[in-house]
């Protein structure tokens, strides 16, 4: 109930509060937390060998971990560091898949094709 | 699917770690050598004060809902006033982009400069590549891909049964080339060379014109529609209020 009352009020006064320097700010340090996480995420996938399909999962799992990291960072008060969800869930989403792969295609030759 | 290849550790050793090592590192020096290259041209005043105008007149429209409708009419009327607003341009006293860009070769030469910093070691890189490991399957993707990706993934290897997941050590270059770019901006700062090439382009050689910013930013503010803020405010601190009463 609180929540969806809080949703109300947010429509009603609709005011953008936010400095967009600091919430230029706050999407960088998503986007460096998402290529840290892809590049890490890429050097585990290709050491525990996973092909195919698998990796992608796994490339999935990871964004999900670090989105839930950022969220739970805001202290689970999104509204006050960002417009909206889906910048934290979604924004540099496919930017980090191409380091993902990468690292994935290099530590997996490293460690099981040869 | 084609029987698996059995690839040398020869390989490993000396392309495939090398080549990546030398493509991260040679990433790092274009960083610092652009970075030395970079002339710090005085700016010219007129230019940041129009910068600095467009800055204020945003800022304005931004914060808009915030001040009653009479402070900003009066702001409004300051910036765009038909006489002597700040933001009108007199005509003809605007000035050609082009012609600034040819009175002032320091421009020209600086984005020579800076093409050429990307230019050149990619050349090279690319040579020495195609010199030393041409014709190498040097690695294998962990998934499969379909036939077409044959002439990006397997470029200098003539052989139509290898399994399109191997990759010749040219397209593992060219691999490189594009995907560590994420590996750069963490380790070189969010603003590293690359980026910074491409900001660069679009702001400065190619039509920045001050006078038709200026334009833009008083047709924005001329349409701004105002709404004072803080009456609602008030009655948002009342709800907050009541909420914690209760």
């Amino acid at each position: 109930m609180g929540v969806s009352e809080k949703k109300s009020s947010e429509a009603a006064f609709d005011v953008p509060t936010l400095n967009a320097e600091n919430l230029q700010s706050n999407m960088k340090v998503i986007y460096y937390s998402r290529t840290f996480m892809s590049i890490i995420g890429g050097v585990i996938a290709g050491i525990l060998g996973f092909t195919g399909l698998t990796g992608f999962i796994f490339y999935f799992l990871i964004m999900t971990v670090t989105s839930v990291g950022l969220i739970a960072k805001t202290g689970f008060t999104v509204y006050s560091y960002f417009d909206s969800w889906s910048q934290i869930i979604l924004d540099g989403f496919l930017g980090g898949l191409l380091s993902f792969v990468l690292f994935w295609t290099f530590a997996y030759d490293l460690v099981h094709i040869f | 699917m084609a029987a698996d290849l059995v690839l040398d550790t020869a390989i490993r050793d000396w392309v495939l770690i090398p080549l990546s090592v030398v493509m991260v590192l040679i990433g790092v020096l274009r960083y610092f050598v652009s970075k030395l290259m970079r002339s710090n041209q005085v700016p010219d005043a007129k230019i940041v004060k129009e910068g600095q105008l467009i800055i204020r007149a945003r800022n304005l429209r931004a914060a808009a809902n915030f001040i009653p409708p009479k402070s900003f009419r009066a702001r409004r009327l300051y910036y765009n006033n038909e006489e002597n607003g700040l933001l009108i341009v007199p005509k003809g006293q605007a000035q050609n982009p082009q012609a600034q860009m040819y009175s002032d070769p320091n421009m020209a030469m600086d984005m020579m400069k800076k093409n050429l910093s990307m230019i050149i070691p990619q050349t090279l890189t690319f040579a020495w590549v195609n010199f030393f490991f041409s014709g190498f399957v040097a690695a294998k993707i962990p998934f499969p891909l379909t036939q077409r990706f044959r002439s990006m993934l397997q470029n200098g290897i003539d052989l139509s049964t290898v399994d399109v997941s191997y990759v010749s050590s040219r397209s593992w270059y060219f691999l490189n080339l594009f995907g560590l770019r994420g590996l750069f901006s963490l380790i070189l700062g969010e603003e590293n060379a690359m980026d910074d090439t491409q900001k660069m382009m679009q702001m400065s050689g190619f039509g920045f014109d001050p006078s038709k910013s200026l334009g833009a930013e008083k047709d924005s503010l001329d349409i701004v529609q105002h709404d004072w803020a803080l009456p609602k405010f008030e009655h948002r601190a009342e709800a907050v209020l009541r909420k914690l009463a209760r």
